[in-house]
């Protein structure tokens, strides 16, 4: 789309961040609907069904971790371009200098004004809102490994279908989970467990619904409030702004 | 969770998957046998100690033939995963399980770990092995107390100094100085109780979910202070046998791999043995089927109850729990909980009461904060959060559209 007078269009997403974003959505979705199943079943199957045809658990657990493990390869993805993207590294943002300090409280007034007060450039990344993308990483990197500690107990026998490096592998990375579930859900007892952990599992994914709704409602405040079409930024990877006097369309 | 902090930390780093590797080569197990055969030698020169009955005489006064304990013998061996080859050794060490002294002390508990070993209606073979073992002191079941008592607790670790297993039942109060729990005539505390009983021990079993994990005394608000023994006995080998009650298949076989071996067998990073706490309920379960289906009990005595369908929605914590009753079941394979219609409490695992035996599932538990009082579920807390966040958005939105218009003056 051709940019309106006045405005000159800025590329943001590349592909790859993009198609990663709407897998995650998807993902997110799936993950949500089958894990408050797993929690909970809430709906019922049919009693007088013939068990044979049959396996409504085990497809929502099926559904629930393969995209828990795409979730794992896309967050690997993003960590990675994070600190190497060539369009976007996101984690110069994040360090809290003083000019990332400066634009998040800027962009915060931004918010709380009503756009009253927009003192910063709107044609990159802010510090505000990677700041919040990280707060989502962060959070998303406890559900895979709070996840990964309860999966890896299915393989109790210590092999699996791809050798026994993965469930040891597991347990390495994520049995830090239990004692620090413990310390988040509070506990009296001497010992770990595991029901801790699902505790904090659970507890999660609230946070990121939350997450979810507010990120939704920001989005389309800008897109709506600052009129430069933020929106198309996650669909066609850019948007625009206002050509400053004496710059060049 | 305070279980020697650094310890239990690196405890957690480093540990591997609750299987026990059983095929350790033939050379292993041919060293190993060679030292269990030189240690029951050892054993049979010893006199039986002041104990008592003969395990041969014992089991045929109770009708069981020695076919019968051959089968035990063999049931027995492979649940500590040893070598069918083993069997024959199982069966000497069981004999002489009266040569390794025990002494048995009870601190904050109900004595149901007690109880599971010698309330068995016919009992059956592990609870006769319980009964012959040389129990030197036992609160509940001797006829002494008082000084009495005492005089015989300080002989006997006087006299098996460094020798004797302890076994511990109940938790440690340590609350106002351990005054939550005395005993004897001199009004010892249970602290100081366990301490004195643990110096001279050989090795430190947990019985129960009190012993191992505080269990229902350090249930929140836990008044009392309790903590398991693993958080009070430091430097002693120490074996935690956690469920309400513990096992008497699991009791018997430490003290057979202790007797057998002379040392304790492979544990898991909450000192459980392995052979026994190396499983999920969940994944050796009857009803597992009916779970993997979608078909549950919906409510007790539904159609789905009398199916024998998957109990997780009436509160089963198998998918959480770690204990090998769903293969070896309770008193000797008769049945177990969910064997008999109801959902796993998971009683093996640290705080049971609060977080497991509230028998609804998880997302519709009204789980307590851990100092009690405020009572909230995480999913009314979720929506809870939920709500907050729309409603900040709802006005934020609103007031934008207001201010927007007003800018604008209605110009695009």
């Amino acid at each position: 789309m051709k940019a309106k007078p006045g405005y000159k269009q800025v590329k943001r997403r590349s592909g790859a961040l993009r198609i990663i974003h709407w897998t995650n959505v998807l993902g997110m979705m799936a993950a949500i609907i089958t894990g408050l199943y797993i929690a909970d079943p809430y709906y019922q199957t049919f009693i007088a069904d013939p068990a044979v045809d049959k396996y409504v658990m085990a497809w929502n657990r099926w559904v629930h971790f393969i995209f828990a493990i795409i979730f794992d390869v896309t967050s690997i993805l993003i960590v990675y371009l994070t600190f190497f993207s060539r369009v976007d590294k996101a984690y110069k943002k994040v360090i809290p200098n003083k000019q990332n300090l400066v634009e998040f409280w800027e962009v915060f007034l931004n918010l709380i004004t009503l756009n009253r007060r927009k003192e910063f450039s709107s044609e990159h990344s802010d510090s505000f809102n990677t700041t919040y993308f990280f707060i989502f990483h962060f959070l998303m990197i406890w559900m895979l490994l709070t996840g990964l500690q309860m999966y890896v107990h299915g393989l109790g026998s210590g092999i699996s279908s791809i050798g026994a490096w993965w469930p040891w592998m597991l347990h390495l990375v994520t049995d830090w989970t239990l004692p620090v579930s413990s310390f988040l859900v509070g506990s009296t007892a001497t010992g770990t467990n595991l029901m801790d952990v699902r505790i904090a599992h659970h507890t999660t994914m609230w946070l990121l619904i939350t997450w979810v709704v507010f990120h939704i409602y920001y989005q389309f405040w800008r897109t709506i409030f600052w009129k430069e079409g933020d929106i198309s930024i996650i669909v066609g990877g850019s948007k625009y702004v206002k050509i400053e006097d004496g710059e060049k369309n | 969770m305070s279980m020697g902090n650094e310890e239990s930390v690196k405890k957690l780093f480093t540990a591997e998957s609750a299987k026990v590797d059983t095929n350790k080569g033939d050379a292993y197990y041919a060293d190993l046998y060679a030292s269990c055969q030189a240690r029951i030698e050892d054993l049979k020169k010893l006199a039986p100690l002041n104990n008592r009955v003969d395990f041969t005489e014992s089991i045929e006064d109770q009708g069981l033939g020695r076919r019968d304990f051959l089968q035990w013998a063999s049931a027995t061996t492979a649940m500590l995963m040893l070598p069918a080859s083993f069997t024959p050794l199982v069966a000497e060490a069981a004999v002489l399980m009266n040569r390794v002294p025990v002494i048995w002390i009870e601190l904050q508990d109900c004595a149901g770990n007690s109880e599971a070993l010698l309330r068995s209606d016919g009992p059956k073979i592990d609870e006769i092995i319980l009964d012959i073992i040389s129990l030197e002191f036992h609160e509940t079941l001797q006829a002494a107390s008082g000084h009495q008592a005492e005089k015989q607790m300080d002989e006997a670790m006087e006299h098996f100094k460094g020798k004797y297993l302890l076994f511990v039942e109940g938790a440690v109060p340590l609350g106002m100085d351990g005054q939550y729990g005395t005993i004897g005539a001199r009004g010892e505390t249970f602290v100081d109780h366990l301490h004195r009983a643990a110096e001279g021990a050989a090795a430190v079993v947990a019985v129960g979910s009190c012993a191992t994990f505080g269990g229902i005394p350090a249930a929140a608000p836990n008044p009392t202070d309790a903590v398991g023994v693993m958080d009070v006995v430091k430097g002693k080998p120490l074996i935690n046998i956690p469920a309400c009650p513990a096992n008497p298949s699991n009791m018997v076989g430490v003290i057979l791999h202790y007797v057998l071996t002379g040392t304790i067998p492979e544990l898991d990073s909450l000192l459980r043995p392995k052979f026994a706490f190396g499983y999920r309920i969940h994944d050796n379960c009857e009803r597992r089927a009916h779970f993997d289906a979608g078909e549950y009990v919906e409510e007790w005595g539904d159609e789905g109850a009398k199916n024998n369908f998957c109990l997780y929605k009436v509160g089963c914590k198998g998918p959480m729990t770690f204990n090998n009753c769903s293969i070896i079941r309770y008193n000797e394979g008769v049945n177990w909980p969910i064997g008999v219609g109801r959902g796993c409490i998971g009683c093996s695992e640290p705080d049971f009461w609060d977080k497991y035996a509230y028998e609804r599932p998880m997302a519709n538990a009204n789980i307590k904060a851990p100092t009690g009082g405020v009572e909230k579920t995480v999913d009314e807390f979720g929506l809870g959060l939920l709500t907050v966040a729309s409603i900040g958005i709802g006005i934020h939105a609103a007031a934008s559209a207001v201010a927007g218009k007003r800018e604008d003056g209605g110009e695009y």
